[in-house]
């Protein structure tokens, strides 16, 4: 049906697929499982011709095939059900359904009728009860899918993916998903099944592939395996010399930082941790798992709905970005772009950003003292630009990083908390900002990581905090510390 | 052999984006540049001092709510109300008799319109999430409605000297109301360009998520900004209401587009965080040379309007998009 050989895709700096294979067949489901960053989504986009592979074949219904748009993969019956729905909300259900493929009457003009009747049809062969002339912004999110996968239906669909279906939807709902999809089988279509639930993968799928940093790792029958061979699949690999040792012996402060029971509205739920100074602490968990909601939290950046922050002794149960930045807390975000950086300024203006007192008199700039502190933190940082007035824009994902680092561990005195800090770097730039971890801790500073990267969690940090679903799970100290524990924690079972 | 064609297109990107560059830093000032050299060419009434001092006198009231609607489009805003705080500081100032002595009091009425509708304007977007074309379009007309209410529908009275001086005579040919232009550009610019304000304003329009989470007010900050652009517009009325000396209700009518039109051909970026006051000024002048130009070619005044069209065609087609 699909069969992928040795497919390979590069991006500047990364190697998003490297020699992957896949092979599925009509009439089964397909799990593709893997770590945060393994590449499913880039090999989904690339069995959906939104990319193209720089090496290997695809094989598609007996025939190879050079897909340059989503257009020629979509008429070829492969469509692809995003986490994010692609629904118009103020349409109908009709009108999305048939969005791109209208039925038309006289004149070229939409036929509704017709497209009332075809959609109801769709629906129907669905086996579920939603009303075509509904706006699709009064449905749930559950139905809202249905219509996604109704839209697939319109194309006489052959290969369906979906990608996280279930991570929006729960209990009663996913069993009718399953219902669904088991009746979509049997009608010959092959679906690949993207989750990190791993139980469902037991439930529903019939063969499974793991990736792992871009690369194939094996496919397995799910009947021949448990829940722990798997994770260990999706896990095993040693990159412990990427880790610079830790300076002299480790020696933990007083807790400077504690959370009570803090909530961030929806998002995290009584979350109640501790950093000490000098302590390297992961929060590691799945992507949602309310992990930066938490870290914004803290910092100010989303307000608390309730609970407190403890700082030094502090109690705070409002905080702002500039008390934060006061009290000595400092926050690399995960969003470069959209909440690190001002991407069209240059890089001693965004190193000097938070703390522009620093380099103020009475008002005024002093160029010569800005200038000054940005030579220095290139320097100290070995940030490759042409000098302290290069635009960041133009600047490497990890030199642009190393720039937010910079501004953060030159303001702060506490805590600094790094939200998936290696995400979308080089390998050069990874050991760069794990040393600075390293040496910031070493001075004192209490290090909050979030990380989505089993063996960067595992290799860094002292202790680790699991959370799922917008609470805290557990805790692993450093000699309970592996990928496995993690895993067992960020993905634990719904107590049913 | 694919590497080596990919390296040569490599290279010639690079070359494009170089002349790009250049071409988004100085197009602005080639373009003014050109225009100058091909009306004297054309016209050599163009270059004598009579005609400088008049394009001068013309220019200083658009240059002066030029500098503050850079403040709101630095901002990703865009201030519509400009037009509306002009006329109605005008329509203040004639209102007196005109003796000397109703010079300071029309100066603080007029600052405090500006000032209000400024903080009306900055409110409803940084607190009310309005958008900023919104905001400034209601305010733009509630102030015309105050001000026909308060004029009767015709304003009477008299400029007061002071006023006329200031708008329309020169000293050493300098006209007096440039040179209130050149201070105020100058205080601007090291506003905007030396102060920790102006880099607020600069983060907060790049990334006004970045400048929250690094402690910034953004909120104060571009309500600033919309205060700074109806206190200059408050000025540039009744600068530009002592230019012409009579005063009706549409004093400075259609200067919030061409204030917003200047400052984008100048290379001040819509989608904000990108821009400078020098830019501002340069794309002001270029559309009061275009105005003159019209007018020394013997053409209709009419086609000041059709040109006007033309030229932002042309820079929103080849100049703006590349530089943004």
């Amino acid at each position: 049906m699909l069969t992928l050989s040795s497919i390979s895709k590069s991006f500047p700096g990364v190697k998003a697929l490297d020699q992957v294979h896949l092979d599925v067949r009509a009439g089964e489901i397909h799990a593709l499982v893997g770590e945060n960053g393994a590449g499913k989504s880039t090999l989904t986009k690339t069995i959906a011709g939104v990319y193209q592979p720089d090496e290997g074949q695809i094989e598609y219904d007996g025939e190879i095939v050079h897909w340059t748009s989503p257009g020629e993969a979509k008429s070829a019956g492969i469509h692809v059900i995003y986490q994010e729905f692609v629904l118009f909300p103020h349409l109908s259900v009709a009108e999305n359904i048939f969005l791109g493929h209208e039925r038309r009457g006289a004149f070229g003009l939409i036929d509704y009728p017709q497209t009332d009747r075809d959609a109801r049809e769709l629906l129907q062969r669905l086996g579920v009860e939603i009303d075509p002339n509904d706006r699709v912004s009064e449905l749930t999110v559950a139905d809202q899918q249905m219509v996604e996968i109704a839209k697939a239906l319109v194309h006489k669909v052959k290969l369906l993916i979906l990608d996280e279906p279930t991570a929006v939807i729960s209990g009663h709902e996913v069993e009718l998903l399953f219902k669904r999809l088991r009746a979509l089988k049997e009608d010959g279509v092959a679906i690949i099944y993207i989750s990190h639930r791993l139980e469902e993968i037991f439930e529903i799928c019939d063969r499974v592939t793991v990736m792992k940093d871009g690369h194939y790792v094996d496919s397995k029958n799910v009947a021949d395996i448990d829940r722990d061979q798997l994770i260990s699949l999706m896990v095993g690999r040693d990159m412990s010399e990427l880790f610079p040792p830790r300076v002299g012996e480790a020696k933990f402060g007083d807790v400077v930082l504690r959370t009570n029971n803090l909530s961030v509205n929806g998002r995290v739920t009584n979350a109640s941790i501790e950093l000490r100074a000098g302590e390297i602490t992961a929060l590691a968990g799945m992507v949602g798992a309310g992990r930066t909601e938490l870290a914004l939290g803290i910092f100010g950046g989303l307000p608390m709905s309730s609970g407190s922050v403890e700082i030094d002794g502090e109690t705070f149960t409002e905080m702002k970005p500039a008390l934060a930045i006061k009290k000595g807390l400092g926050l690399v975000t995960e969003d470069r772009k959209g909440q690190g950086l001002a991407m069209q300024l240059d890089v001693a203006a965004n190193i000097t950003a938070s703390d522009l007192d620093a380099v103020a008199k009475y008002g005024l700039i002093n160029t010569i003292r800005e200038l000054q502190i940005a030579r220095d933190e290139i320097r100290e940082y070995q940030i490759a630009c042409r000098g302290p007035r290069n635009p960041v824009a133009t600047m490497s994902g990890g030199n642009q990083q190393k720039v937010i680092v910079a501004r953060w561990a030159r303001t702060c005195s506490k805590v600094l908390i790094l939200d998936e800090p290696t995400r979308g770097v080089d390998v050069g730039a990874k050991v760069e900002i794990y040393r600075i971890m390293r040496e910031l801790a070493a001075k004192g500073i209490a290090i909050l990581m979030i990380s989505s990267e089993l063996p960067e969690v595992v290799g860094m940090s002292d202790r680790v905090i699991v959370m799922r679903e917008g609470v805290v799970t557990g805790e692993l100290s450093k000699d309970q510390l592996s990928e496995e524990a993690i895993m067992q924690l960020a993905t634990r079972h719904e107590a049913a | 052999m694919q590497q080596a064609v990919q390296s040569k297109s490599m290279s010639s990107d690079t070359n494009s984006k170089k002349l790009s560059d250049f071409g988004a830093r100085y197009g602005i000032h080639l373009a003014l540049l050109g225009l100058i050299v091909l009306s004297s060419i054309v016209s050599p009434a163009f270059l004598t001092a009579n005609n400088v001092s008049n394009m001068l006198l013309q220019a200083a009231p658009l240059g002066i709510v030029v500098i503050g609607q850079a403040f709101v489009i630095l901002v990703r805003g865009l201030d519509l109300s400009v037009a509306s705080v002009m006329a109605t500081a005008a329509v203040v100032a004639t209102s007196f008799d005109g003796q000397p002595g109703d010079v300071v009091p029309i100066i603080l009425v007029a600052l405090a319109i500006g000032v209000a509708t400024g903080l009306a304007n900055g409110l409803l977007v940084a607190k009310r999430n309005v958008s900023p074309f919104l905001a400034t379009l209601a305010t733009m007309i509630v102030l015309q409605g105050i001000r026909f209410a308060y004029t009767g529908g015709a304003p009477s009275g008299n400029v007061p000297h002071f006023f006329r001086i200031i708008g329309s005579e020169t000293v050493y040919g300098l006209p007096y109301n440039v040179i209130i232009l050149a201070i105020i550009a100058a205080f601007f610019w090291v506003l905007l360009h030396k102060s920790v304000f102006g880099r607020q304003v600069y983060i907060t329009g790049g990334n006004p998520s970045v400048a929250r989470l690094v402690g910034m007010n953004a909120d104060r900050v571009i309500i600033i900004c919309y205060v700074i652009s109806g206190t200059l517009a408050a000025i540039a009325g009744l600068v530009l209401s002592g230019f012409v000396g009579i005063v009706d209700n549409w004093v400075g009518r259609g200067m919030e587009l061409d204030s917003i039109v200047a400052a984008v051909m100048g290379g001040i970026a819509l989608s904000g965080g990108r821009g400078t006051i020098v830019g501002g000024l340069i794309g002001a002048a270029i559309l009061v040379v275009v105005f003159n130009a019209v007018l020394l070619f013997g053409m209709p005044v009419q086609f000041q309007i059709i040109i006007k069209g033309i030229v932002i065609v042309i820079a929103a087609a080849f100049y703006v998009k590349r530089g943004a």
